[in-house]
């Protein structure tokens, strides 16, 4: 992970066992673009901004991709995509939820938060690989115009 | 010739002594034991009639015509002298007992009674010599009369309405000196009185009109006080014996014609009659038929013009006398028509009139048994509380003193029967020429007025009475209102007290509500994280390790994967039960045979479809919370269609209908249905009739089903036999 420019797809997970599940079903669909894993909102924040371990990083170079979990340490998913959403620079990155729980009112937020797709990470570990697989395609292949 | 001479002096002489002898006659007549004294009033100054001798003693034509009228019925008279206008008052209230010479008028009717009458005298009207423009009564329109205050002509000029200036004296003295002074314009009064006054004044300036006064013509009699018939009749009685008896006469010639004072002897007689008188007589006698014829003739003219005059006069009077029956006739009319008592009294108390009314009221048939009796004594002799009722202290004859009207209606008057009623008066003085001569009493029975009054009086009393009982049952009230007011104010405290508690109650309650969603959250999240690891992990082993593991070790990873599915699965369906207890309820409309049928569709594969009979009967619209019913069809219809599984017969009812208010639907299958023995633990959670070998399940199905519809005031049961499928009812009052 030298080039932290090259960054396409950033996972943040502080679960490393769903981390890595996310990967392999990344992998599983052939998306062998570049993933970084960060695991909590703050780190998550700096990546994006450029900013604390992460302010080499040119700003310029955006993730095509932002899968983030819900539930996080230091600063929660929902504020995390709030800043990231009322940013005009940042604000055009897709960003993916991915949660555990179907509670309504994380989805309602979500949504009104500017959420671009939501995902509930399911037990049965294909099911989550064809999700992932839906997703990736149309955001990073699909959507890639929008760079 | 001679005899007839003779005849005529014989007549004449016996003319004058006649008199003198019955005079001597009758004051020689034996007198009875007892000798009553009559009071009689005089004036000093009213000559011939009434004047006082050289001695100072009283006579006159009058006087002495009375004097002779009471010998004659054996009265003594006393006599009392006094101006008229006194003698009249005296009268009236009692204080003499007659008046010798008393003009009989309409007015002094209601005052005195009056004897037969014994003189008519004509009144004249008297002037200056020097007056020009007075010959008749007309004349004396807008000139100054002067009158006697309370003679015959005062009220003729009033009564006449002769003139509008009419001027009272208190004698005729004064009322011709002053005409003579040239005061006034004419004095009227009696002729014969006024050119005796005349005389006597020796006015030589005054002069009577020759024109006759017909209208002014009056009968004079004695006159007593009214109601004293015993001293009327004896009057009257006096008066026919004087008249008969030539008494009367010889009073009359006394004071009125000159007597002949001559003496004749025979022989002169004989002389004078024979030398001087037969020719003389003779010669005479032819002058005197001339004279006389022509004498007659104006007689006759005269006596004719009389008789004419006479004529209107007459019918004057019986116009007016007409007229006064017919005024009279209205007053009775009025008085007898009117509802109160009303009667008169004179001056005495004694009644001189009374109506119907008073009559009835006070028990009478007639009149005639009240008129002239004391009213007093008759009606008012005795308190209301049986006392006796002295005359002076007569509250009715208080207005003799007071002289205004007396109102009294606290008093009784006693009936000819003896009985007594309540009554109410007015009484009112009658004014005469400003004197009081009676009294107008109006009275009314007010037995039925005091008898509402006491009624009234009563009832006053009986409601005092209610309204204390009232008021005190009221403040009991009050007081026990009071008490339950006061225990109300606790209550309302103690709700108060409550009301806080359910308050802090409800806070706990929403606080551990918060928890238990934080709970849910936190167990959704992160208990699912672990099973994910245990089923993605697995997954890996699989893929990456599949040469190095055998079938065995592959299937016990599939265990582990099933069994991390599983308890997926029933944290899901526990977080599910979780939510329905605290979802807001959303209340609409809700066709349930089409959301029946679109979830059997749903849930039915394809095959399952094909191989069951749905029977869904017509259900009503139904108020609920549409997503929560949903569940409801979507557990019964899936344990429907899973229970049915292995069964011959693969059928589903659905219908429903209404009781007691509510609706009842119901869902019944021909599956494994289950043991009636454990019908309780049925909607238990995480209860199960089934293995997990026979039928895949969570226990949580029916758990949902029972609390969604009680979450809608509803009921849930069910009927079944093992292998005879199973019939699940709710009921819903949402209609």
């Amino acid at each position: 992970m030298e080039n932290l420019n090259e960054v396409e797809i950033l996972i943040v997970e502080d679960n490393p066992l769903d981390a890595e599940m996310a990967l392999r079903a990344l992998k599983k669909n052939k998306l062998t673009n570049k993933v970084l894993v960060v695991g909590d909102g703050e780190e998550a924040l700096d990546f994006v901004f450029a900013r604390g371990k992460f302010d080499e990083r040119s700003r310029q170079s955006r993730p095509k991709i932002i899968l983030l979990d819900l539930k996080l340490p230091k600063i929660d998913g929902l504020d995390v995509l709030k800043e990231i959403k009322s940013h005009p620079e940042t604000k055009v990155i897709p960003v993916i939820m991915l949660t555990s729980s179907k509670e309504e009112s994380d989805l309602v937020k979500s949504y009104q938060l500017g959420v671009n797709s939501y995902i509930v990470k399911p037990v049965d570990f294909d099911k989550f690989v064809d999700a992932i697989r839906e997703i990736g395609f149309y955001w990073l292949l699909l959507n890639q115009q929008k760079r | 010739m001679n005899r007839i001479v003779i005849r005529l002096g014989i007549f004449l002489l016996a003319l004058i002594a006649s008199p003198a002898i019955l005079v001597e006659a009758s004051s020689h007549m034996q007198e009875p034991d007892t000798i009553r004294t009559v009071l009689l009033g005089a004036e000093p100054d009213y000559p011939p009639y009434c004047l006082l001798d050289e001695n100072g003693k009283p006579v006159g034509f009058a006087v002495d015509l009375f004097r002779a009228a009471a010998e004659a019925v054996h009265l003594n008279v006393k006599v009392k002298l006094g101006p008229w206008v006194s003698l009249k008052k005296d009268l009236a209230e009692g204080a003499i007992e007659a008046l010798p010479i008393v003009g009989r008028t309409p007015e002094r009717e209601v005052l005195y009674d009056f004897t037969i009458p014994y003189i008519q005298l004509h009144g004249a009207i008297f002037v200056r010599r020097d007056n020009q423009d007075i010959h008749s009564l007309a004349d004396l329109k807008n000139k100054e009369i002067l009158v006697m205050k309370g003679d015959v002509a005062d009220e003729f000029v009033r009564r006449e309405r002769i003139s509008d200036r009419i001027y009272t004296t208190t004698t005729f003295d004064e009322a011709f000196t002053k005409l003579a002074a040239g005061e006034g314009d004419a004095v009227i009064t009696q002729r014969i009185i006024g050119l005796k006054i005349m005389e006597r004044l020796n006015l030589q300036t005054v002069v009577p009109l020759k024109a006759p006064l017909p209208e002014f013509r009056q009968e004079f009699c004695f006159a007593v006080q009214k109601g004293n018939e015993a001293l009327l009749a004896q009057l009257n009685e006096g008066l026919s014996i004087v008249m008969a008896n030539g008494t009367y006469k010889a009073i009359h010639q006394k004071w009125f014609g000159p007597a002949f004072q001559e003496h004749f002897t025979k022989a002169d007689l004989l002389k004078v009659v024979l030398w001087i008188f037969v020719p003389l007589l003779v010669v005479l006698s032819l002058l005197w038929i001339v004279l006389l014829r022509k004498e007659v003739g104006k007689r006759t003219r005269h006596l004719n013009e009389e008789i004419i005059e006479h004529k209107k006069t007459w019918r004057v009077l019986q116009e007016q006398q007409s007229r006064l029956k017919e005024s009279e006739e209205q007053i009775r009319l009025l008085l007898n028509s009117t509802a109160e008592g009303i009667y008169g009294t004179d001056t005495r108390g004694n009644c001189t009139f009374i109506n119907q009314s008073a009559l009835k009221a006070l028990g009478y048939e007639d009149r005639s048994q009240v008129i002239g009796r004391n009213m007093h004594k008759l009606i008012h002799h005795t308190k209301t509380d049986g006392s006796y009722y002295e005359t002076a202290a007569c509250d009715i004859r208080r207005a003799f003193s007071s002289g205004t009207g007396i109102h009294n209606e606290d008093d009784v008057f006693w009936r000819a029967d003896g009985s007594c009623f309540p009554t109410e008066f007015f009484s009112y003085p009658i004014h005469k020429n400003e004197e009081i001569v009676g009294l107008v009493v109006t009275f009314w029975d007010i037995t039925e007025r005091k008898r509402s009054e006491r009624e009234l009086l009563a009832l006053k009393a009986n409601l005092e009475i209610e309204v204390a009982q009232r008021t005190a049952e009221l403040e009991e009230k009050v007081q026990k209102l009071d008490k339950s007011q006061r225990a109300l104010l606790y209550m309302v405290e103690d709700l108060n007290q409550v009301s806080k508690e359910v308050n802090e109650e409800r806070r706990k309650l929403e606080l551990s509500n918060k928890e238990l969603d934080a709970f849910t959250y936190s167990v959704s999240h992160d208990l699912r994280a672990p099973l994910r690891a245990i089923n993605g992990y697995s997954d890996f082993l699989l893929e990456d390790y599949a040469d190095k593991l055998d079938d065995e070790g592959k299937r016990f990873l599939r265990v582990i994967q099933n069994n991390a599915s599983k308890m997926d699965r029933l944290i899901t369906d526990m977080l599910n039960l979780s939510r329905i207890s605290r979802a807001e309820m959303r209340m609409s409309k809700v066709d349930m045979g089409k959301v029946a049928k679109s979830i059997f569709q749903e849930l039915a594969s394809r095959k399952e479809q094909e191989q069951f009979v749905l029977e869904i009967s017509a259900m009503p619209e139904i108020a609920c919370d549409y997503s929560l019913i949903k569940q409801v069809w979507q557990n019964l219809i899936g344990n429907a269609l899973k229970y049915s599984e292995k069964s011959g017969v693969k059928k589903i009812e659905i219908g429903s209908w209404e009781e007691g208010g509510e609706q009842v639907f119901f869902i019944r299958d021909y599956g494994a249905g289950f043991n009636p023995k454990y019908q309780d633990k049925l909607f238990g959670v995480f209860q199960r009739l089934h293995t997990e070998k026979e039928f895949k399940g969570t226990g949580v199905g029916l758990a949902i089903v029972q609390r969604i519809v009680s979450r809608h005031g509803g009921q849930v049961w069910a009927k079944s036999e093992l292998q005879e499928g199973a019939t699940f009812y709710f009921s819903l009052n949402g209609a």
